[in-house]
Formats: C-alpha cells, structure tokens, sequence
C-alpha cells in the first residue's frame, strides 16, 4: 500500500468508529449504569434519523437546527420507556432482552405505520456538503463534523460521569445500591435520567448518520448488535473502553475490507470480538466486571 | 408491584416441580396435541392452507427446540437460527441437484452457479447427490456447529448475557458469510427452484397431505424425544445446573458437559425443522438465518412459556397462525404485528413464564381450593 491509501484507510476507519461510537455510547451507559440489555437501542438510533427527516421535511429545518429537539423528543421516548416498563426488570437482566426487543418491534411498526416503510432521504448541510484535502487525501466535511461532534459528545459524557453530582451518584448506585440508597440518593430517578440520557444520544447518532445512509424503518437492527459488541469489548463501566474499541472495530473494518470485501471484514471483525469475549468476559479496558 | 410477581413465581415453581412429577399426565397431554395435529388434514382439503399449516407446525417445533435448551438448561441462544438455517440450506443443496438445469441439462450445474461463472460444482456440494447423505448432514453439520460453540462457550464457563451475545454475533456472522459466497450459496436469493422430495418414489408435494403428515411425524418425535430427556437423570441435572450452576459443579458434575448436549440435542431438532421448512416452501434463503426470524423464536417460546415443551410450541403455532391468517391483508398484518410487540411485553412483564406458565399456577390454585 501506498502512503495515500494507508492514509485513506486509517481516515475510513476514524469515520466508521465516530459513527460506532456515537450508537455505542448511549448504550454503554445504559448497559454499564442498570445492566440492562437495550435491544430498543437500535430503534432509538432510527427514532432519531426520523425525527432529523420528519423535521426537515414538515418544519423545513436543517440538521444543525434540529439536533437539540431530536435528543429532547428520543431522550423523552426513553425516559417514558424506562418509567412504563424497564424498571421492572432491573432484577432480571436477561428478560430485558426481550422486553427491549418487543419496544423495538413496537416502535419499528408504529414508524412504519406512520411515516410508511420506504427509504427516507436527509439532507446533508449546505455548509458541510464539500470535501477537504487533508495530507493529501480528500475527504467529506461532513465526516470530519461527525468525528468532531462524537468527540465533542464523549466529552461531554465523561465530564457528566466523572465531575458531576448526578454522575457520582450514579456510579455510586452501580457500585451499591443499597449503600446509595441508604444515602439518600434516588436510584429511580437516576436511572430514569440515565435511560433518557442514553436514548437522547442514540437519537443523535441516528439524526447524524441520516445523511450519510439512507433511512428505513429496520436501519436500527444492524447498528444494536455491533454496538453491543464495542461495549462488551471495551468493559462495562468503562468510557474509555468503549472509545478505544470503537476505534479498534473502524480502523479494523477498514483495514479489513481493504483486503477481501465489506462483508467478509465485519465477519471476521465480529469473530474476533466474540473470541475475545471469550477469554475476557469483562472487556479489554476494564480491571472490575459487574457482578 | 415486582414484590407480587416475584411472590406468584415462587408458587409457580413450587406447583410446577408438584405438577411435573406426574409425568403420566403429561404423556396423555402431549399425545392428545400430537393426536390433534395428525387429524387437522381430514378437515382441510384446501392444499394452500394445509401447507401454511405446515410451516406453523414447523416453527412449533423451533420454539420447542429452543424450550429445550432455555427453559431447562437455561442457555438463552439467540442464534437458533443458525441450526435452522444449516439444516434447511442442506436440503435445498440436494434437492437444486435433482433439478435439471436449463443451461446445462442433466447432471449440470445450478442455474445460479451458471449465473455466476462457477465452471464446476464446488467441493462441499458433492455429497449431496446422495439424499441420505444430505439428510444426514442436514441434522449432523447443526449438531457439530453446536458442539462446537457450545465447547467454546461453555468450557469457559460463559453464562448469562454473554452467551446471548455471543450466540447473536454467531448468527450475524454466518449469515454474512452465507449471503457473501454466492457462488456457492446463491447469496441474497438463496436456492430457489427446487425439485420436489421424492423417497423410494414417493413423492412429498409441498402442497399435499404428505407433506403435512411428514412434518406432523417428525414434530411428535422430537417432541417426546426432548420430554424424554426432561425426564431423564441428564435432564434433572440440567435443570439443576440452570437454577444453581455452582452446586452442581460441587457435587462433582462437569456442568459444561450438559450444557453441550442440551445446546447439541436442541440445534440438532431446527436443522431437522430447517430441513422440513425446505421442503414445504420449496426454497432456501439467508432469511433463514436471520436475527429477526431468530429473535422472534425466543419471543414465541416467552409468550408460550418457556419452561414447558408443549407450551412454547403451541406459543410458536398460535403466534405465527394469527400473523398468517391476517397476512392477506397487509394493514391488519402491521397492525397485528404492532400489538403483537405490546402483548409480548406485557407478557415479560407479568407472566415471566408465559401462558403455560400461567395456566400452571392457575390449575394449581384451583386444587388447593378443593
């Protein structure tokens, strides 16, 4: 390989992990605070694409303007489902699959009875539709914009975690709930939030990722299970984790499909983790597992 | 309100090990379904339906399957799937062979390997030219893929959500490989075209009785075949195992043992479904293995109850009858499916062991009133 294409691949592979962290985040949230398995996840990233093409479609607004209604209207969508039903099954992880499978069915059906089953199309910005050269390899604005926003987002996260009232009080509760509660802190309405603040994330990764891909009703299903899987490899209750596998995953992917093709790569990709799951249940980056 | 149900499932399991001691019982109820079954085509001469039918029965028997290897040995496989999908592709793989192609007459090619430049029939299509061989692998190839996984898995002492995540990834994979290698598997179409099953003459018409009545015969098989197991000392530990891995294991088991046979034994009985469901709709294809035919499997077993065989195929038959008789419309059928997703959470919610589960606890009730 020549410098440009190596290059060209590792920028390929930095956008698929932007786009992987963006659905992953939410998730490892969700995942590492409750323990819940949020199938739904994939639904809430298609919610979000929807409401970027239903905003720009009826209300005539561009992406840039619509971003902060599409994470109030999924994050709310979220917190409504983790009040309804989650919150009964936070002693039984394993039947949260399938509650979470049946809200995605739900909510795929209901768009699909609502806004029809065809491809939806959303406009990229005006601003962001040209390409820049960069070290001698052009690439798309709105790529480098997406890379951006998801570092800007894990930022965010971190700060909200690891320097927040809210955030030590929710990792208090993931360490020990009883301990928490006794306290005085409210896990219900931490977990609440926490559900919201996820599902809010997932919207956005959805309303990003609507320019670039096109929009359908069962989009969500092929982003939950990679998600999972960046979670599970980068360890529970570490962001860090999750940031650094999702780039593992994108510029493996892009390294891959270089040599055979799109579908061979995300095979062996998805082989490989499920070989390192193997050997580390509790991810690459994380010394304590869940118990 | 969790308090409540967590109350009403302790019950539940104490009536069920009462209730499941009476085996004769339940011989006699699982043979009335059987008998039910087998006369269904003495009412129905509408060939159309009759073969619909047939796919429900075949879905029963995944539901089964999956009741055999969740509900009692407590491995949640969202890749069931796969073992279907395996099996029916090797029924399709023999009878595309006893097709005559157009393009190359007798004993040629595929049309779609002709469509894809393949000059000779790849290596790992020649033994099934021979149907027995075919069969044989349609239940051994699942079976060996399972051990496989379940050797892999389970010897690490892999449980819980991860053996869920493992197994989904599993699917995803084989199924992208399946729909890549389209020289050799049709990719996206899959194998369609099919000659009709015919052993020692006699023909198996997708459409007809027959069909009906092999699938009716191999469904009743499985069906006591897994019951026999529940009932046996391997099927007592495995409950043991899904209820308290660690005891088990003290008392000197090799737990992973048990688990690889329930995950084999449970793969083994959906390549067998895998292979009917080729039969009666006449093609192959990578929806076989897909993540939402396999999620749905588990949703079918849930609604049924998975801690009883019967239960979860009878959950499998009811939910994918209604959705067929309203698939002739197409808005019932979105709406169906809309209220489907609202039933199958409520019933996570408030029958954790589905119906059967709930008819159980039921009848239990009502015998402690007498």
């Amino acid at each position: 390989m020549d410098p440009i294409t190596i290059i060209s691949q590792l920028v390929t592979g930095l956008s698929i992990a932007s786009i992987l962290l963006l659905v992953a985040l939410g998730l490892a949230i969700i995942y590492g605070a409750t323990g819940v398995i949020n199938l739904a996840h994939g639904e809430f990233v298609m919610l979000g694409a929807y409401s970027a093409w239903a905003l720009q479609t009826f209300f005539n607004m561009s992406l840039f303007e619509s971003l902060i209604f599409i994470f109030i209207i999924v994050a709310l969508l979220g917190w409504a489902i983790e009040r309804t039903v989650i919150r009964h099954l936070y002693a039984r992880p394993l039947d949260t699959i399938l509650a979470t499978w049946g809200i995605g069915v739900i909510a795929q059906q209901a768009i699909r009875l609502t806004a029809g089953g065809e491809l939806r199309y959303v406009e990229m910005p005006k601003q962001l539709a040209d390409s820049v050269l960069i070290f001698g390899v052009e690439i798309s604005s709105f790529r480098i914009f997406v890379l951006i926003f998801a570092a800007t987002l894990f930022g965010l996260t971190w700060y909200l975690m690891y320097r927040t009232t809210f955030g030590i009080k929710l990792r208090a509760i993931t360490q020990n709930p009883e301990v928490a509660s006794s306290f005085g802190i409210n896990s219900n309405r931490v977990f609440g939030l926490t559900f919201a603040y996820g599902a809010g994330l997932a919207g956005l990764a959805g309303a990003l990722i609507s320019p670039l891909k096109s929009v359908s009703p069962e989009m969500g299903t092929t982003y939950v299970v990679d998600a999972f899987l960046i979670v599970v490899l980068g360890g529970v209750e570490s962001l860090m984790g999750t940031v650094l596998s999702a780039i593992i995953l994108g510029e493996l992917s892009s390294i891959l499909s270089f040599y055979s093709n799109d579908t061979i790569a995300k095979a062996l990709v998805l082989l490989a983790i499920v070989i390192l799951i193997r050997f580390r249940p509790q991810g690459l980056f994380s010394s304590k597992v869940r118990s | 309100m969790s308090a409540v149900i967590d109350e009403k499932s302790k019950l539940v399991i104490n009536e069920t090990s009462k209730r499941y001691s009476n085996t004769k019982s339940q011989i006699i109820i699982y043979g009335i379904v059987c008998a039910l079954i087998f006369i269904v085509p003495s009412f129905m001469d509408n060939a159309y339906l009759l073969n619909k039918f047939s796919t429900y029965l075949i879905m029963g028997m995944l539901a089964m399957a999956l009741s055999l290897s969740w509900g009692y040995g407590g491995i949640l496989n969202l890749g069931q799937a796969v073992s279907f999908g395996l099996g029916s592709y090797c029924m399709a793989m023999a009878l595309k062979l006893r097709t005559v192609p157009i393009h190359t007459g007798a004993e040629g090619l595929p049309d779609f390997m002709v469509w894809n430049n393949v000059e000779t029939l790849p290596l790992i299509w020649q033994p099934f030219h021979s149907l027995t061989l075919a069969v044989f692998l349609g239940i051994a190839v699942p079976v060996v893929f399972a051990m496989l996984v379940g050797w892999f898995m389970f010897k690490g002492r892999i449980t819980g959500v991860y053996v869920a995540i493992i197994t989904l990834a599993i699917l995803v994979v084989v199924n992208l490989l399946i729909i890549d290698q389209q020289r050799i598997t049709g990719g996206f179409n899959g194998i369609t075209d099919l000659a009709q099953l015919e052993v020692f003459g006699f023909e198996f018409d997708a459409y007809s009785s027959s069909a009906y009545y092999l699938i009716a015969i191999f469904l009743t098989l499985s069906l006591f075949l897994a019951l026999a197991i529940t009932k046996s000392k391997t099927g007592k530990i495995l409950q043991a195992v899904r209820d308290h891995e660690d005891r088990v294991r003290y008392f000197g088991y090799d737990v992973s043992h048990f688990q690889i046979f329930v995950f084999a034994v449970s793969a083994g009985i959906s390549g067998l479904a895998g292979m009917l469901y080729t039969i009666v709709m006449e093609f192959a294809s990578p929806t076989f293995l897909g993540v939402h035919l396999s999620l749905s499997i588990v949703i079918w077993c849930a609604v049924g109850g998975r801690q009883s065989l019967i239960g979860a195929m009878l959950g499998a038959i009811f939910v994918v009858g209604i959705q067929g008789s309203l698939s002739e419309s197409e808005t019932f059928l979105e709406t169906w499916t809309l209220v489907m997703g609202f039933i199958f959470v409520m019933v996570v919610l408030f029958l954790p062991k589905g119906i059967a589960g709930a008819f159980e606890s039921l009848a239990a009730r009502i015998r402690q009133k007498n």
